[in-house]
C-alpha cells in the first residue's frame, strides 16, 4: 500500500506516514500504513480497540520508533527526531489516560507547553500570561490556580488540550478527548475541537464517540489488526462492507 | 509582605550561621563540630534532593561523597594541589562520574534506577579497597584543610552551603523547575511539551553530584583519614534521601530542616540512650515517614492553613 501520488495532487500534505510497520515482539501493531494529513483538515482515526491507533500516535509523535517506514512532517523526513523536537516543530498531542503532572496547578501544567514547546525561550512572565490565554481557549480558565487531584473527567481532558496547545502545534494529536463525557460535554468538545482548527491547527483524532466523528472530520481512515482498510467521508466509510465487518464482525449485523 | 518576612528571616539565619564561630569556637568546640556536621550533612541532603526533584531517586550519593574525597585526598597528597583546589577538582570528579552514570540509567525508573545506583557505589568501594594507590582497605591520611582550623573549616562548608542553597533556590523559580516537576511526574508527557528529558536529566545529575563531591572533598580534609567503607558508606546514601524525605521534598528548606532535625535528634538520642538509639532513631523516621507524607515543612504548611481558617 503504497503512497497513492495521484491522489495528492493539488493537496497540502501536512504530515505523511510512508509504509511504517511497528511490531511488539511477534505482535504486528501496525503493519505497512501510509496515511496522509492535509493542511487544515480534520482527520479521525477510527477502528475497533488493538488496531493499532495508539500506536500510530506514539509513532508521529516520536515515542515509538518504527521498525520501517518514514515520517514527513511539513517537508522535513522526522523519523529519526525525539519526541521534544517534533513537539518544538509543531506536533502536539493528547493522551488516552489523562496524564496531568501532579505537584503542579492547573495554569503551570499548561506553562510547561509554554516554556518548552518553542524554538524560542519564552520568560516565565510570558509563559504565564499566554498559558493563561490557552487556559481560555480551552475551556478551564476558572481552575487555573487549582491542583489538578481536584479536576473530574471532563476537566482533565480540557487540561490534555490545554496542555497540548501550549506548544503552539500546527498538526494536533487528540487521543480519545471525547470518551467518557456527557453528551452536553462532548458536544462541547467538538465545539471547542471546531474552534481549535479554525484557529489554523490541522487535527488527527482519535474517537470512540461516532457521533462526534461524524460531526468533526472531513475525512475518516479506518484501522483494523494494524493494517488500513477503508478511508473516505465519514458516510461513505460507515456504508463500506469491510469496515461494518471490522466493527461487528463477519455477520455484519444481520441479526441485529 | 510574606517575601519580605522571609528576606529578613534569611538574613538573621545567615548571620547567625557566620557568627556561630566567633562564640562557640572558643567556649564550645563541640557545638562547632556538631554544626559543622549539620552542615555536610545539610550539603549532601540538599544535593540528594535536586536529583530527586527529576524522579531519579538516587542511591549513589556516597559514590559522589566518596569520589570527592578520594580524588581530593590524592591530589593534594601526590600532586600537591592547594587544598581548595583540591576539594574543587574533587566535586568536577563527581561532576563526571555522575554524567556518565546518569547517561547509562536514563531508561530505568523506581527501584531499578535506585539499585543501579547502588550497584554503582558498591563497585566504587570495593575499587578503593583493592587498589594500591588508594591505601586499600586501610585508606589515606588527607593534609587538614585551612590549617585544622574547626571555625575557618566550618565557614568553608559554610560558604558551600550557602552555594548549594542558591542553586537550589534559582532552580525552583526558573523554567527548570518546570522541566524538573514535569519529567518527575511523566517523563513521556514531558518530551511530548518539548521538554529535553535527556539532558535535564543528566544536568540534575551534575549539579547534585558537584555539591556531593565539594561535601566529599571536605569531609576528607576535616576528619584527615578517609577509608573505603566510610567514604562510600551505604549510610552516607541513605541519610542523604532521608533528610529530605523527612523535612519535605522538592524544597530548598526542606532538606535543611531535615538534616538539621535529624543529626541533632540523633546526637540527643545518641547523649541519652547510650544504646539503642539506633532503634528509637528508626522509629521516629518511621512514624515520619508515614503520616507525614510531605515532612515537617508540610505539617508546618498544613498547621498554617487551619490556624488561619479557624
Amino acid at each position: 500500500m503504497g503512497v497513492d501520488a495521484a491522489a495528492w495532487e493539488g493537496l497540502v500534505s501536512l504530515l505523511a506516514l510512508i509504509d511504517i510497520t511497528k511490531s511488539f515482539g511477534g505482535l504486528v501493531a501496525i503493519g505497512d500504513v501510509s496515511l496522509e494529513v492535509r493542511q487544515d483538515e480534520i482527520l479521525a482515526l477510527i477502528g475497533p480497540n488493538g488496531a493499532g491507533k495508539s500506536t500510530t500516535f506514539n509513532v508521529i509523535s516520536g515515542l515509538t520508533p518504527p521498525d520501517a517506514g518514514r515520517i514527513v512532517f511539513d517537508n522535513v523526513d522526522i523519523t529519526t527526531r525525539k519526541p521534544h523536537e517534533r513537539a518544538r516543530l509543531g506536533i502536539g498531542r493528547t493522551f488516552q489516560l489523562m496524564q496531568p503532572f501532579h505537584d503542579m496547578t492547573v495554569l503551570e501544567n499548561v506553562m510547561v507547553g509554554e516554556l518548552f514547546g518553542h524554538t524560542t525561550p519564552k520568560s516565565i512572565a510570558a509563559a504565564r500570561r499566554d498559558a493563561a490565554e490557552v487556559c481560555e481557549l480551552a475551556g478551564i480558565a476558572a481552575l487555573m490556580a487549582r491542583d489538578v487531584g481536584e479536576l473530574g473527567v471532563a476537566d482533565l481532558k480540557r487540561l490534555e488540550v490545554a496542555r497540548a496547545l501550549a506548544t503552539h502545534p500546527r498538526l494536533l494529536l487528540l487521543d480519545e478527548v471525547m470518551a467518557g463525557l456527557t453528551p452536553a460535554e462532548a458536544a462541547r468538545a467538538v465545539d471547542m475541537i471546531r474552534r481549535i482548527r479554525s484557529g489554523g491547527v490541522t487535527v488527527l483524532l482519535i474517537d470512540h464517540v461516532m457521533s462526534g466523528v461524524r460531526d468533526l472530520a472531513d475525512r475518516v481512515t479506518v484501522l483494523n489488526f494494524g493494517r488500513k482498510i477503508a478511508e473516505g467521508p465519514f458516510d461513505a466509510v460507515a456504508r463500506d462492507p469491510a469496515v461494518i465487518e471490522a466493527y461487528l464482525g463477519p455477520e455484519g449485523g444481520s441479526g441485529s | 509582605m510574606r517575601r519580605a518576612g522571609a528576606g529578613v528571616t534569611l538574613a538573621v539565619l545567615v548571620a547567625a550561621a557566620v557568627a556561630l564561630p566567633f562564640w562557640a569556637g572558643r567556649a564550645q568546640p563541640y557545638y562547632l563540630q556538631l554544626a559543622l556536621n549539620i552542615l555536610i550533612f545539610a550539603v549532601l541532603a540538599l544535593s540528594w534532593d535536586l536529583l530527586a526533584r527529576t524522579g531519579q531517586l538516587s542511591l549513589a550519593h556516597a559514590a559522589f561523597f566518596g569520589l570527592g574525597a578520594y580524588a581530593s585526598a590524592l591530589l593534594v597528597t601526590l600532586a600537591h594541589v592547594p587544598i581548595a583546589l583540591g576539594i574543587a577538582a574533587g566535586g568536577l570528579v563527581a561532576v563526571i562520574a555522575a554524567t556518565g552514570l546518569g547517561l547509562l540509567t536514563l531508561r530505568l525508573r523506581g527501584i531499578y534506577f535506585a539499585i543501579a545506583t547502588l550497584a554503582f557505589s558498591e563497585t566504587l568501594r570495593v575499587i578503593a579497597k583493592q587498589m594500591r594507590f588508594t591505601g586499600g582497605s586501610s585508606g589515606l591520611i588527607a593534609p587538614p584543610l585551612l590549617g585544622g582550623s574547626l571555625p575557618a573549616q566550618y565557614l568553608f562548608i559554610l560558604a558551600i552551603l550557602v552555594a548549594a542553597v542558591a542553586v537550589s533556590w534559582g532552580i525552583n523559580r526558573s523554567r527548570w523547575y518546570f522541566a524538573f516537576t514535569a519529567i518527575r511526574t511523566n517523563e513521556e508527557v514531558a518530551g511530548a511539551m518539548g521538554v529535553d528529558v535527556v539532558r535535564f536529566k543528566v544536568l540534575a545529575f551534575a549539579i547534585s553530584a558537584a555539591f556531593a563531591g565539594l561535601a566529599g572533598g571536605f569531609y576528607a580534609h576535616v576528619f584527615l583519614f578517609i577509608n573505603p567503607f566510610e567514604a562510600f558508606s551505604i549510610a552516607t546514601s541513605v541519610g542523604a534521601l532521608v533528610a529530605p524525605i523527612f523535612g519535605g521534598l522538592y524544597s530548598t528548606v526542606g532538606p535543611l530542616i531535615g538534616a538539621a532535625v535529624l543529626r541533632v535528634g540523633e546526637e540527643i538520642l545518641r547523649t541519652k540512650f547510650r544504646s539503642g538509639y539506633l532503634i528509637i532513631y528508626g522509629l521516629i523516621l518511621a512514624i515520619v515517614i508515614l503520616y507525614l507524607p510531605r515532612g515537617l515543612v508540610g505539617l508546618w504548611a498544613s498547621m498554617r492553613r487551619r490556624g488561619r481558617a479557624s
